[in-house]
């Protein structure tokens, strides 16, 4: 831990991502409280004729439903209208606020990055350490499959079982903490995912399993899962900790990808990869950018997000391994 | 010479395992998923009758047992045939089916999306080495961390907003080059993208579309999207490796004898770091046709990825033969991409000799971009 503090740059991303996880997290309530509106309110007047929205640290009449008039323009704001702040300005043609929204899709991004991490450790640690212990025909049969299902484009794989178990896992949510989809997305995710921890253990658990301890475990009467559990996991947990960092980083990024398919956490629900879908459409209808219907703002302001989680996640899962390694610098 | 060749027939052998490996595990999971053929044989139905799917079936030879279907389809892959696809087939009053063949479209798809990955390979390759060298000597310089941090975010910049932002400003504002589409290599093929008269290459125009250079003109902005997405990962990789390389026997010995700097890293270690480099690449062509995908739909291109998500995500159904067709066309570009490389390896250093005969791939390392 010490070792973690003296790395300045570290540190600085440990802060950061602190930060970017707490505000994604509860963010969103307390803005929506603070500002008087949520993520989901419309503003008609924040956007222009041609449906460009505005840019940031904009107050438009905080109306939520307006008249268009015959020459398709609308009708002045009513007089008692008060204004409402939009800090990072609307987020696209339905004029939402886009600050409100950065806050509700980092929620989903990071419970997709976080949870991805978590189910493939799930699925992955057990695996691998079984793989790994006992090795002969199990390991055989598992590095194989492993080998097969990696050499494969991942996406593709995700799509295949995300358009297949939609109907059935999407549905699962919890409410306020984790909104629909997200599930769904981080299952598919953790499961093909969960060879990179399987690998990791395995090639710990071939190298440990022939370790002195373990075999003084067996003089005294250990069984294997004891052994596996009480004395082989801990050995284990610094080197899924550096991968969880750095995983969970991808997670983000995948979870990027499959709003670009179509295949991601519904439309309802919104994430940093949807919100880039807004200006750059999906693959299937792609959108060269047009200036007079988006601003860069609606581009920058995700990415920005998206980078500085995973650059930190990086950073940090950098930081521990230094820290937990010192000799090999 | 007799060591590659040995080495290549084992290869050869184990690849042809691992395909066929990979088609029957095609086929198994295909049968566990709940699907209905025959609503690709009549879309129209709205509601399939008893006879409708029993007579698809027949007429798609699904009535057979499994394993001969699948020995079936294992003696057409043999000679080279991927069959007929199930999506619009039309059913003949004589109850024949017409259907389109799987191979020519494939085929066409398949030498569109080795252009962008060869392409844009490399420009990795060559761009990254001197990149990575150039850090490494000068070490945490500025400019070192610099490009540390550039690569960092570039690896965060999706390849659909990377590939979109390239077409908007050198396609449509400075019409440098065109916006969207592909032109055979070949003049003779039939083109997937109208003639681009409009668009030149640095404002040579041309007339049709077909040939090496309206090929290369559309593939400019796909190459460089490619390369800017995984020159951040390599760039990071090369600098590591020549950092590593510097500090083995053989460069102190250059260095003994009196070798220039540039004559160091020139001559003995960038050839080093360039192979290590390629085998990444090698290793790592399951993610970069993953990347295509994007690419190619941001450039309104149809090739293998694109082709690869529209059969996967399918909602009418899977269409069988292409999900094959598809899986065993992947596998065939992921198993010569690591031949390939293994290959380079086992010609150029005379240190490796025959190595592992599977798939290989650097343990942790994480497909970063997807």
């Amino acid at each position: 831990m010490r070792r973690f503090a003296r790395d300045r740059a570290s540190l600085a991303a440990a802060v950061a991502l602190l930060v970017v996880v707490v505000a994604s997290l509860s963010g969103g309530p307390i803005a929506s409280t603070t500002l008087g509106h949520n993520g989901e309110d419309l503003f008609p007047y924040a956007v222009n004729l041609s449906f460009k929205p505005v840019g940031p640290w904009t107050r438009v009449p905080n109306v939520h439903n307006a008249q268009s008039l015959a020459d398709s323009s609308l009708a002045p704001p009513p007089k008692s209208a008060g204004r409402a702040l939009l800090i990072l300005g609307a987020d696209g043609q339905l004029g939402r606020d886009e600050f409100i929204r950065l806050f509700d899709s980092g929620k989903a991004s990071i419970e997709v990055g976080i949870g991805g991490a978590l189910i493939a450790a799930l699925i992955g640690v057990p695996l691998g350490a079984l793989a790994g212990f006992f090795g002969r025909w199990l390991d055989a049969i598992v590095s194989r499959l492993t080998e097969l299902v990696m050499a494969l484009p991942m996406i593709l794989l995700l799509v295949l079982v995300s358009v297949r178990l939609r109907s059935t896992l999407v549905p699962i949510s919890i409410r306020h903490v984790m909104p629909p989809g997200v599930f769904e997305v981080a299952v598919t995710i953790g499961i093909f995912t969960a060879f990179y921890p399987l690998r990791l253990v395995r090639a710990q658990m071939l190298t440990l399993r022939n370790a002195e301890f373990v075999d003084a475990e067996r003089m005294i009467g250990a069984s294997n899962f004891r052994i596996i559990v009480r004395h082989l996991f801990p050995h284990l947990l610094p080197t899924l900790l550096v991968w969880g960092a750095v995983a969970a980083g991808t997670n983000i990024l995948l979870e990027v990808g499959l709003s670009f398919i179509g295949a991601g956490v519904p439309i309802t629900t919104p994430t940093w990869g949807s919100m880039l879908t807004t200006t750059w459409g999906t693959i299937y209808a792609p959108r060269p950018y047009n200036a007079s219907v988006y601003t860069p703002w609606l581009t920058i302001i995700p990415t920005l997000a998206i980078v500085i989680t995973v650059v930190s996640l990086n950073q940090v899962s950098e930081g521990a391994r230094r820290a937990l390694a010192p000799r090999e610098l | 010479m007799t060591r590659v060749l040995s080495f290549l027939a084992r290869r050869i052998v184990a690849a042809i395992f691992i395909l066929v490996l990979m088609i029957t595990l095609t086929f198994v999971i295909y049968w566990a998923i709940p699907s209905q053929p025959a609503s690709l044989v009549y879309p129209n139905a709205p509601h399939l009758t008893e006879y409708q799917i029993h007579q698809a079936h027949k007429l798609l030879g699904l009535d057979r047992p499994k394993i001969v279907q699948w020995a079936d389809y294992l003696s057409h892959i043999a000679r080279g045939d991927f069959g007929d696809q199930w999506q619009g087939t039309q059913v003949t009053g004589k109850q024949t089916l017409i259907q389109a063949p799987i191979s020519s479209t494939l085929f066409a798809k398949t030498r569109l999306t080795a252009s962008i990955l060869l392409g844009g390979a490399f420009l990795v390759l060559v761009l990254a080495l001197p990149l990575g060298a150039l850090a490494a000597r000068f070490q945490n310089s500025i400019g070192d961390r610099v490009l540390s941090l550039l690569t960092l975010v570039a690896i965060c910049l999706h390849p659909m907003v990377l590939g979109l932002i390239l077409r908007t400003v050198f396609g449509d504002q400075l019409k440098w080059l065109p916006d969207s589409g592909y032109c055979t290599f070949l003049h003779h093929h039939a083109s997937t993208a109208p003639p681009s008269q409009s668009f030149g290459f640095f404002g040579v125009p041309t007339p049709v579309c077909g040939g090496p250079l309206p090929w290369a003109q559309h593939l400019v902005l796909p190459w460089v999207s490619f390369a800017l997405l995984f020159l951040a990962l390599y760039t990071r990789m090369s600098r590591a490796s020549v950092l590593e390389v510097l500090h083995e026997d053989f460069v102190r010995t250059a260095r003994a004898k009196g070798a220039s700097e540039t004559r160091v890293i020139g001559r003995h270690v960038l050839p080093n770091v360039g192979l290590r480099i390629l085998t990444m690449i090698g290793m790592e062509i399951g993610t970069a046709i993953g990347v295509c995908v994007y690419i190619e739909s941001a450039f309104n291109m149809r090739g293998l990825g694109r082709y690869a998500v529209d059969t996967f995500a399918g909602t009418n159904g899977l269409d069988l033969p292409v999900v094959l067709a598809v899986v065993t066309m992947i596998t065939v570009v992921v198993i010569a991409g690591n031949l390939i490389v293994d290959l380079l390896y086992a010609v150029f250093d005379p240190r490796v000799g025959a190595t592992s005969v599977r798939l290989r791939r650097t343990p942790g390392s994480e497909p970063v971009v997807v």
